[in-house]
Parts: structure tokens; sequence; C-alpha cells
């Protein structure tokens, strides 16, 4: 198993927190909660995601696919990815669901949650 | 057509979940069915509660995830794959508990097991308080997780202890939809259940795949999918009486099912399959060993419903020695016929000489006590259970044993003890064993040590060999105390080292690596004994042959383990409080923190 540390620039506030998907093969759990500052009592401008993976050696694969999806979809939080061999496509589809669910719309910088 | 075509018209029909009434079938309702088993365990969870009612408990962002799968190099999932959750079915409150059978085959681990084990008893509070709350479970798993062995065993003796306790209180339905069914140590808390509802696509059985590995192909084939349904699957269950409702795989008729039984309310005392012991004997009578029934035919023999058998007894086996397909005995080094069993019950029982209640299981009364152990039978009928093994005739003996006794005690000061003296290789893994429903006679072992205990029994295990899986928890694991000895014979766990490593894609050398370091995996009893149910390892000088002083030794902590028993917690509640749960239970007890502060959270809304 492989835990990699990612942070990439992002806008939209999740209203909520939300979990779609199962650690079942060939797929993943996704966890977003929201992560309001930066650490230093700044407003965050990363999301920070922790992805634990059952595969090992596919490092720029993650770091491409994530890339992709908050360049797409820049909501902000705390990422968790728990995954057991989940392709590329539906890594990006799991996130999708699990970005709508946290009610980040498309309306930038909600303070729904906060 | 003809009335046979149109019969099996019909019944095709019926498979599909189509009204067959008279000449016409409504397909319409085909049409209109909603997979249940393409759900996940929440969504199936939500799909059994009135609409809008469901509050999960210790959800994903509790993060009680399973602290033993990450050293292993696997992903663990945020609620380590069982959903917990409330809500109301038919306006009454209810406690769900849904296993995700996506995440490691449903297998129960540390945490998963204890969610449900706490739900359990959690509902169980509140039902003694006056709102009796049913509990639905959702089982889908192959059984203990074998990655968390010893803990996962333990875990399943504590769910079907709790079963047990809500049981009386409140009905505790299982639902078997399927896909992988309900298997292992957790088709045991199945066969405990007040209502089982199952689907054709469901199964029960104690055991899977692993029969063919333990005794060959000829016995058991596990890529044979139409002999698995026949002997395991929904519908032969139902119609062996094994199970009470049958339905297709629509989230409609599976609420209805759900909503039906828990409008049925707690079933009478002496009334549950398994304490049915009148029954299990009558069907295991109907069985001939040397010459099985086909699985179709034990629908006839047996009845769909759990009563006294349309089949008369079978003719006595002329020669106990025969078996129905060559070469099916053979078996691993670790099946050898143990001879500790005996030796150490004819040592405790000084003064008397243990009798056999079958060949298989031993009985000696002393002054306050009486001891009990299954133990190798050569000319044991069933072939399966001749080195020692726990089959259905042994599960038969030692539950009548224990009802026996809590009978003879019931109007006595103070309830003798009963110590169950362990050396046991497993369970009997056979196909006779499955068709008949071995995982029903083991609940019946299970549910009558339980009421031994909670009637007052002092009930002592003590380990002088092997204790594996199912046999162990047919025999030891629902003891108020656990005493082993500690001696390198003496291995406890949840299956032998060469299957365990099979199943989990390692080698024998790196699992015995891992449970260096990862202690619910190791076969060490040293290690075992840090796991938090072990109450006192005793060192003799020969675990094989005792010597009048081992003997003392073993005597003198048994008569102490009686005395904690007695001032004990008649449950098995102790088993979270001793100071090595405290270091090595860990998650467990933050399961029953949480789930308790979660209980009654915004119930006024």
């Amino acid at each position: 198993m492989r835990t990699l540390h990612y942070q990439f620039p992002a806008s939209r506030n999740p209203a909520r927190r939300a979990h779609v998907g199962v650690v079942g093969s060939g797929d993943l759990e996704v966890l977003v909660e929201p992560g309001t500052t930066d650490g230093c009592g700044g407003a965050a401008a990363h999301a920070q995601v922790r992805v634990r993976t059952s595969v090992e050696g596919f490092d720029e694969v993650w770091q491409a696919t994530l890339e992709r999806f908050f360049a797409r979809t820049p909501v902000l939080g705390n990422w968790e990815l728990n995954d057991a061999g989940a392709t590329p496509a539906l890594v990006t589809l799991r996130m999708e669901q699990a970005a709508e669910a946290t009610g980040s719309g498309d309306t930038p910088d909600s303070e729904e949650a906060s | 057509m003809t009335p046979a075509t149109n019969a099996a018209r019909d019944e095709a029909a019926r498979a599909l979940g189509a009204i067959v009434g008279g000449q016409s079938i409504d397909w319409e309702h085909v049409l209109h069915r909603r997979s249940f088993l393409e759900l996940d365990a929440l969504a199936r969870a939500e799909a059994l509660v009135d609409d809008g009612t469901i509050r999960v408990l210790s959800g994903p962002f509790e993060r009680l995830e399973s602290p033993w799968l990450q050293p292993q190099d696997i992903t663990p999932q945020s609620d380590d794959g069982v959903v917990i959750a409330r809500g109301t079915i038919g306006g009454t409150a209810v406690v769900i508990a849904s296993i995700e059978q996506e995440f490691q085959g449903g297998g129960i681990g540390e945490v998963s097991g204890a969610k449900i084990t706490q739900a359990l008893r959690l509902a169980a509070a509140s039902s003694r308080q006056g709102i009796p709350v049913p509990a639905v479970l959702l089982l889908e798993t192959g059984g203990v997780r074998l990655q968390e062995a010893n803990l996962g065993l333990n875990a399943v003796a504590e769910i079907c202890s709790a079963l047990l306790e809500l049981r009386a209180l409140a009905p505790v339905i299982g639902v078997v939809a399927g896909s992988v069914g309900s298997f292992g140590g957790v088709s045991i808390a199945t066969g405990l259940c007040t209502h089982v509802i199952i689907t054709p696509e469901g199964r029960i059985g104690l055991n899977g795949a692993v029969i063919e590995q333990e005794a060959g192909a000829e016995e058991f084939d596990s890529s044979d999918r139409s002999l698995i349904w026949a002997v395991v699957g929904g519908e032969q269950r139902r119609l062996t009486g094994l199970a009470d409702t049958l339905v297709v795989d629509d989230a409609a008729e599976l609420r209805d099912a759900v909503r039906e039984a828990v409008a049925a309310g707690p079933a009478s005392p002496g009334s549950h399959r398994s304490e049915r012991l009148d029954v299990l004997d009558a069907r295991l009578a109907t069985l001939d060993p040397a010459n099985p029934p086909e699985p179709r035919q034990l629908r006839e023999m047996w009845g769909d419903t759990y009563g006294t058998p349309p089949a008369k007894p079978a003719a006595p086996p002329a020669s106990s020695g025969a078996e129905p397909r060559p070469g099916v005995v053979h078996s691993r080094s670790s099946m050898q016929p143990s001879g500790r069993g005996r030796t150490w019950i004819t040592a405790l029982a000084s003064g008397t000489t243990p009798r056999p209640v079958t060949g298989s299981v031993l009985r000696a009364d002393t002054d306050g006590t009486t001891y009990l152990a299954v133990v190798p039978d050569p000319h044991n009928p069933f072939y399966r259970a001749r080195q020692g093994q726990v089959g259905l005739t042994e599960c038969a003996a030692l539950a009548r044993q224990f009802r026996e006794i809590a009978v003879d005690d019931a109007h006595r000061a103070e309830r003798r003890a009963i110590v169950a003296v362990v050396d046991l290789p497993s369970q009997a893994y056979g196909r006779i064993e499955e068709m008949a429903g071995l995982h029903q006679a083991i609940a019946a072992a299970v549910d009558a040590t339980e009421a031994a205990r909670i009637a007052g029994h002092p009930i002592v295990a003590l380990v002088v060999g092997q204790a594996l899986s199912g046999g162990f928890l047919a025999h030891g694991l629902q003891a108020s105390q656990i005493l082993a000895l500690d001696d390198p014979g003496v291995v406890i766990h949840a299956m032998h080292r060469q299957a365990a490593a099979h199943i989990t894609l390692r080698t024998v050398a790196q699992l015995d690596e891992l449970g260096k370091t990862i202690p619910p995996l190791s076969y060490d009893v040293r290690v075992w004994a840090t796991l938090g149910f072990c109450d006192s390892l005793l060192n003799v000088g020969s675990a094989e042959s005792p010597t009048h002083d081992d003997v003392q030794t073993v005597a003198q902590a048994i008569s102490g383990a009686v005395a904690r028993a007695r001032s004990g917690p008649a449950d098995l509640s102790n088993r979270l409080e001793s100071a090595d749960a405290r270091k090595n239970r860990k998650a467990s007890r933050a399961v029953r923190d949480t789930l308790s502060r979660q209980w009654n959270e915004h119930s006024g809304q």
C-alpha cells in the first residue's frame, strides 16, 4: 500500500462533507470535508489530498489525474481517497460525485460551510 | 400447453418475480423490479427503512477504520465495511447493520464486528427500558476476515452473544440477499436469528470453497455452481426450513418481508430454530452418512418448516466405517487425531471416568463441576468428523448437555461450573454437513452455552490443544473465562496456517512473519493471550502427558476462573475491560463508546 499527499489550487468551498464509493476491487471511496483555512488563519487556496492505494508505482498517474480534476473542479477541503485499484476514469467519476454531493455547485466561494 | 409445461412456465415466471395467478402472469411486476442485490450496504439499509428516517451511526467520518490492515499493505475503508443505521420500519424504531460485501468480501474484522455487537447491545438496552428495538442484519460475508483472524473470530462470538441478548426482547431479522451470502462464523449468527429472509441468489453455509481445499473436489467441487446452490442456496434453505421467507431480488419485496418480520415481534422462548434440539436430533436421525440423500430429496425428508421431519429415522449404518466417496477421509497433518482432549478430561475428572455422550463427546461430572470434551472417534458415521472436528452430532450432543445441566440446576442454590475442554482441529468440512446445515447445529450449541452462562453457570474454556475456527466458536468461545496451556501445541486461530496462507495469497513464512508484528494474526498462543480475552495462560510440564502437578496447576486455575466467573458479568462484556484489551482492542472500545454516544443523538427529530 502506498500513501500519497498532494495539494492543488482550488477556490470553491464545499457546503458540506461528502462520502461516496467503497474500497472494493477496482473501486475507491472518496471523503471530502470542508477545510476553510490554510493552517495559518488565512483563507485556504489549496485542496489537500491524501491517497491511500493498494497499487504501487502509479504516483505520476495519480498526479496527472488529480491535477486534471482540480483544474476543472477546484473544490477546496480535505480530500481522502481510499483506493483498491480503480482506473483513472473511475477515480475522476467518484471525485465528481463527491464534489457534487458537497454542494459546492457552480457557486464559487460559497460561505455556507462556515 | 400441457400442464407440465404450464408448471415449468409458471415456475420460471415466479423466479423472475412475476405474479402468477391462474392462467395469467403479471409481467409488469418484473419490469418494475428494483434490484436490491445491486445496491451497496448503505443503499440497502436505506431501501428497507421508512423513507427519510435513516440515521447512520459511526459513519465514515468517524474514521473507525481497522488498525490492522494498513500494516499489511491493505487499504482500509473509513467505516470498515459495516453500516450501522437507525430508522423506522412501519413506524417501529429499528437498528440496521448492513455489511458491505465489496470491501474485503464482507469479512468481519475487529471494528466491523464490534460495530454489529455494540448495535445489538444498545438495541437490547433500549428494549429493556421498554422501547423494543428490533435489529435487521444484512449478512453478506465470507465470515471472519482472515487478516484480523483471532480478533475477527472473537468478534463473531461476541456478535452471537449480543444477538441472543436482544432476541429475547425484540426480533432479530437476518437478510441474506446475496451475492456473497452468509458464510463462516456469521452463518452461525444467521442460525440464531428470529427470522431469516433470503433470495434465490442468497446462500447460507458454514464452509464455502474451503471444503474442497480440505477434503478434495470429490467431496465438494467449489467451481460447480449448480451443486453449491443446490446445497446452500436460498431456495434450498427455505424449502428445508432453514430460512423463513424466500423473496425475489426486488427492493420493494424485501422491504415488505422485513416489515412483516418486524411487526411479528419477538418469537416465544423455546421456539427459535437454535433452541429446537428435538428437531435437530430428529432431522439428523434421518440421515445415513454412508448413503446421503441428494439435496432435492432433503426437501421431502425434512419439510419446509423447522419441525418434526416427515421422514423416518435412517436405519443404523451397517458398517460404521462406510463412506460414500472413497478417499474423502484423507486429511492434513493438523487433523491427525489428538489424544489431548481425552487425556485432560480424564485427568481433571479424578475419581470418575468420563462417559461418552456419543462416540465423540465425553462428559465427566465431579462435585460441582461438569467437564465436556469433543474427542476423535474413528467410527463416527459422519466421516468428516472422525479426527475430533466439531460436526453435526457433536453440536447436537453439546447443546443437549448444556440445556440439561441448566434444567437440572434450575432450583439449586449454586449452579455448577461447566468446563469446556478444548482440543478441536476445526469444524467438520463436508458436503453432508453443509447440506444439513452445520451452521444451524453450531448455532444450537452456541445458544445453549450462552443460555447456561446467562442462567448463572460459570463456564470455563480450557484450551489444551488446537482451537480452530468454527470448532472453537461451537465449544469454548462462549465461555465466561478462557484459559489456555502455555505450550507450542496449543494453537488458537480462525484457520490453520496452510489454508489461511492460501486464502490471503501469502506463503506460510510470510504469514508467520506478519504474526510477529500483528498480534491477531499470530499462531503463537502467547501472542493470542495478549488480545484481551485470555484470562490465564497456564504453565505445565507436559501438555501431552500431564503430571500430577500439572493437573493440580490446571485444576487450581479452573477453580480461580470459576470464582471470577461467579462474581463477574454474565455476558461477555469483560472481554473489553482487561488490561490487554485496553491495549490491543482500543479500536473495539472506540466503537463501543462512539456508538453509545450517538445512539440517542437527534432522536427527537
